[in-house]
């Protein structure tokens, strides 16, 4: 899928409004993940019909034909907007937004910021308490309760 | 032009739970095995928990849902008329390459529901009968766990201690106790030490995305290493489209599209099906013929039909105490078995289990697999750090009983890459169903609660959870209302044996797998003490 360059810029500023900006980071547009989000949708239909779908039903959104378009809108006419398509195309507007969320939580800088260790899983894993039998000292008293046959 | 190959004596279609576990057993006594697997190997680089975008590739070229994942070597399901998603794999392991590997057993009691509660059928066999079968499947897989516990009978130990439960498993083993409600480790196929040349599970958590350290047991790994050492050929991108059977209907061999496209036919003395329970009944469907107009062995007219899952309920609490619940195997921590059996004070009969399980990484989060999508907006960054680390899930696991109306067909159109016949799945939530989870919500809300958790969120039934497909080629006495006899043997033809998830009877209120692979021994044992006239 090929974004148009407004369609980008549209993109972008959705996104800001989906994820905005927190301590250092600016928003998910604004970080330059719709390039990200793009190339997912190319690759996965359905995430790709959402995209095009809600992309195209934001540009014919009356309150946004306006000159200078969405971006033109200040916040709270923006997030109107997008009220609307959640309102209105809740099957698309639930995958635009996972889309979004994938490629945001999806990015060293965000990981960074809410400490979860980027990469792959493996092989660090992860470390628990090792077994304690003694968390077992009350159940294991019960008497057996299986039903017998 | 067809490629015929050489003669074997057993010919195994699917390499997964049950399909490793005949080849494994029939090959040590001598038989001549070959066994044929639509996917293909996978190397251990390749699973997602390798590389940095595993969320990513858990919800695409990895997903549970083959509809999703949509690869030429999967078939597409047909489920606009199902509430539940069907999620399988394909490739040599089969769906164990996915799950999660929680493996408790059934109950006595599963196998005499009839008798019992006076609903569906009783099992042709007993807990006793199948339990050294339980046994010999535990040791290969390689079980951890631990006895004692009060709500299953006593039997042989684990070959592996229990994983550990971590905080998050502490947390709700103490409400357990304190409501006075039954809990007990959950017996894994996930290894607790290193066991049979392959490693201890490290935690990483994605058990669902398969495992590169060999710590899951996955029968690509646990089972056919060893299948092979004793001869069994594997053959993989090998899709089956046919089972042929002469004309009094016994099985000659199998059918099947290699990686070129190009059509095979594989001769043998027997088949075994062993595709899931969607798969096994989808191929014999397709394997009409004079002597099967209707499906192969398909005689009681019950072929594809009775399909069950196991309708999911979720129940998520929401705590306040940093524990990093991502942390550890994500389904692999205890049980509760306090509402299995039918009591007869509730409006349904049989119960349930609840699996407790963990949260994972941060699409999953934001996404809301565990505790729906955190909003979008001004809020979401708050909302997103109260959720990251701090969901602890109560799935229930429900017994489904049979329907002959829930089923797959054939789809008149979809097929796969091959041209096959896809399956449409037909299926509606009984009401015995519907109340049975609606009970297990509640009660889930309380064992919450009690744990700490300051918000509880349920979703009363998860449509993408059909890990479990049972019943479509039901085993019984009477071929009139069954499939299979008690061996696993169809009724309509003595070579052919179906030995996955379409023979249950009934599906319990566990997960399957164990019984599977019990099950799958159990008939291996049979064909090696009772057929030596299928070995050449």
């Amino acid at each position: 899928m090929n974004l148009t360059d407004g369609e980008f810029l549209l993109l972008a500023s959705v996104m800001d409004i989906i994820v905005p900006p927190v301590d250092e980071l600016p928003g998910a547009g604004e970080m330059g993940l719709a390039k990200e989000a793009e190339e997912l949708a190319a690759r996965i239909p359905e995430y790709g019909e959402s995209l095009h779908r809600i992309l195209e039903a934001l540009s014919l959104e009356p309150s946004v034909r306006v000159e200078g378009g969405f971006a033109a809108l200040d916040e709270e006419q923006r997030m109107a907007a997008i009220e609307i398509l959640e309102a209105n195309m809740s099957k698309y507007f639930d995958k635009f937004v996972d889309l979004i969320y994938i490629v945001y939580y999806s990015d060293e800088r965000v990981h960074e910021r809410i400490g979860w260790r980027s990469g792959p899983l493996q092989p660090l894993g992860w470390e628990l308490p090792a077994w304690d039998p003694a968390i077992l000292d009350k159940v294991s008293k019960r008497e057996p309760f299986w039903r017998r046959v | 032009m067809t490629i015929t190959h050489p003669s074997t004596d057993i010919l195994i279609l699917g390499s997964g739970a049950s399909g490793a576990a005949v080849a494994c057993r029939l090959s040590k006594s001598g038989f001549n095995v070959v066994c044929l697997e639509q996917g293909r190997w996978i190397k251990p680089e390749e699973f997602p928990n390798e590389h940095a975008d595993w969320e990513i590739q858990a919800r695409t070229n990895w997903a549970f849902d083959p509809n999703v994942r949509a690869l030429d070597v999967d078939y597409p399901l047909n489920v606009d008329e199902s509430p539940i998603d069907p999620l399988m794999f394909n490739a040599v392991g089969g769906s164990t390459i996915h799950w999660t590997a929680h493996t408790p057993r059934f109950h006595p009691s599963d196998f005499r529901v009839k008798t019992l509660d006076g609903v569906a059928d009783d099992w042709p066999l007993s807990y006793d009968e199948l339990e050294p079968y339980y046994d010999a499947y535990d040791a290969l897989m390689g079980c951890s766990g631990i006895n004692g516990d009060p709500a299953n009978p006593p039997r042989k130990e684990r070959p592996m201690p229990p994983i550990p439960i971590g905080q998050d498993g502490e947390r709700m083993a103490r409400a357990f106790d304190r409501l006075g409600w039954h809990w007990w480790p959950s017996d894994s196929y996930v290894n607790s030490v290193p066991y049979r040349g392959r490693q201890a599970c490290n935690n990483c958590g994605n058990t669902g995305l398969g495992c590169s350290r060999g710590a899951k047991g996955q029968t690509d790994v646990a089972i056919w290493p060893e299948a092979i050492a004793n001869g069994v050929e594997l053959r993989t991108e090998s899709r089956v489209f046919r089972v042929e059977t002469d004309a009094e209907g016994k099985a000659t061999g199998a059918s099947y599209y290699d990686a070129d496209g190009e059509e095979n036919f594989q001769p043998a003395n027997a088949v075994v099906l062993a595709m899931n329970g969607i798969g096994s009944p989808r191929i014999m469907l397709n394997s009409t013929s004079g002597a099967y107009p209707n499906g192969l062995c398909n005689s009681s007219g019950l072929l594809g039909k009775n399909l069950m899952f196991h309708p999911y309920a979720m129940v998520s609490g929401l705590f306040d105490d940093g524990l990093q619940t991502y942390k550890g195997p994500l389904a692999n921590m205890i049980l509760c078995q306090e509402f299995y059996e039918t009591d007869p004070s509730k409006d349904f009969v049989r119960g349930y289990t609840y699996q407790v399980a963990r949260s994972s990484g941060p699409v999953s989060t934001a996404c809301g697999y565990m505790f729906g999508r955190v909003p979008w907006g001004a809020d979401h960054h708050a909302e997103f750090n109260r959720r990251f680390g701090d969901v602890t899930v109560m799935g229930v696991i429900g017994e489904d009983l049979p329907e002959e109306h829930n089923r797959i067909e054939l789809d008149p159109k979809l097929t796969d890459s091959n041209g096959i016949p896809s399956p449409k799945v037909f299926y509606t939530l009984s009401d015995n169903s519907r109340r049975q989870l609606d009970d297990a919500v509640e009660n889930a809300k309380t064992a919450l609660k009690e744990a700490g958790a300051a918000h509880v969120l349920a979703t009363r039934l998860l449509k993408g959870a059909g890990w479990h497909l049972m019943g479509t080629a039901r085993m019984g006495a009477d071929p009139n209302t069954s499939v299979v006899d008690r061996w696993g043997q169809t009724h309509d033809a003595d070579n052919i044996f179906v030995v996955d998830g379409s023979v249950f009877v009934t599906c319990a209120a566990v997960n399957p797998t164990p019984t599977i692979g019990a099950l799958a021994l159990r008939t291996a044992d049979y064909i090696d003490r009772e057929r030596a006239d299928l070995k050449s």
